[in-house]
């Protein structure tokens, strides 16, 4: 019981957005699926069953247009912090430091401890791997969800068109489609202001005892500092 | 092209003017078996229900609108696409609109035909 509450207490920020993350998308769920039958019934055409809806290509599509911008989002966030630095922000790097760092630095190869990740201590393809994982596996990530955005997206867009009384689209045709594209920008200049508010923001506010901004007294000008 | 047409406006006959649970292919070949055998009352039975209550003029019936209509021959299905719970057939002669509901494929639009950039123009549609 002691070791559980530890290990929450341990875990909390982890947990803290699973549980938020399934109540979102178990609400999302519900308010989709009543959003989906109320214009289901204006074309007097049947609603459908909950289990249906989530298994269905328009709950597909909503989900998966936001999952690609909020993986592309961290994966661009990831890689451009390794070369790029704003002055002042705790999200960014000294100037000084841009790039992928020595080995001294990244604590790799010789210079890794007992403590380090295995891959961490060797050379080669693996050490490449590991180097490189976070971005590899967030960059997976938005590349998967935006595929299956894309197809997912071609049969509840085909859906409409045939209720419209139109020609359903090939895959092709459909992510070269305005649809495929409004759907996917209007994730992505969201994604990209907030990278930017909380990049150029947190350079003169602070939040005291969040890791996410630099201590209250910190200057404006202290790059890299985390309270 | 006779023979199937007298199977399925028998066939029509015995199963009566039920929408079809099977695909939406022979959903829309009963229809226009129905239509080509006179049996208008047995395609109205097809159709979803907004398309039949708005097909009649006020004080005609839907049968007697659909009889008005002298639907051409539908012919074999070249093609049929289905996304979700709707789907469109092509058959030699016509395109038709179809969507799946709780008692199976009704047909939501038929004699259509296309026109450019925009929906189809159809002769009976919701």
């Amino acid at each position: 019981m002691v070791e559980t509450v530890r290990w929450l207490r341990e875990n909390s920020l982890s947990m803290a957005f699973l549980v938020l993350f399934l109540l979102s998308v178990g609400g999302q769920a519900v308010a989709g699926l009543h959003d989906y039958n109320d214009q289901q019934l204006a074309q007097g055409l049947t609603p459908i069953s909950f289990l249906a809806y989530v298994t269905s290509s328009s709950y597909a599509v909503d989900v998966a247009e936001n999952w690609q911008s909020e993986y592309l989002q961290f994966f661009l966030f990831i890689m451009l912090t390794v070369w790029l630095v704003q002055k002042g922000s705790p999200e960014s790097k000294e100037p000084h430091a841009a790039g992928a760092e020595t080995d001294e630095r990244q604590q790799i190869g010789p210079y890794s401890d007992e403590d380090s990740p295995k891959w961490a201590r060797v050379k080669g393809p693996r050490l490449w791997l590991f180097s490189n994982s976070l971005g590899l596996v967030m960059g997976t990530i938005f590349v998967l969800s935006w595929l299956a955005q894309s197809v997912a997206g071609q049969a509840a867009y085909n859906s409409e068109r045939l209720i419209d009384l139109r020609d359903p689209v090939s895959w092709g045709s459909y992510v070269t489609s305005a649809e495929f594209w409004n759907r996917s920008l209007q994730n992505w200049q969201s994604e990209m202001l907030a990278v930017l508010s909380m990049v150029a923001l947190s350079i003169y506010l602070r939040q005291r005892g969040s890791p996410e901004s630099k201590p209250v007294g910190a200057a404006h000008t202290s790059t890299g500092v985390e309270g | 092209m006779r023979l199937p047409l007298i199977v399925l406006a028998s066939a029509l006959a015995v199963t009566g003017c039920a929408p079809d649970t099977g695909s939406p292919a022979r959903a829309a070949e009963r229809f226009h078996a129905a239509v080509t055998a006179g049996q208008t009352q047995a395609a109205c039975a097809m159709l979803a229900p907004v398309t039949a209550e708005k097909l009649p003029d006020p004080g005609e019936s839907c049968a007697d609108a659909l009889r008005a209509l002298r639907f051409g021959p539908g012919g074999r299905v070249t093609e049929v696409s289905v996304w979700g719970e709707d789907a469109q057939v092509r058959l030699a002669g016509d395109t038709l609109f179809l969507h799946r509901f709780g008692d199976g494929w009704r047909i939501r639009a038929a004699g259509c035909t296309p026109v450019r950039d925009l929906p189809y123009d159809c002769e009976v549609e919701d």
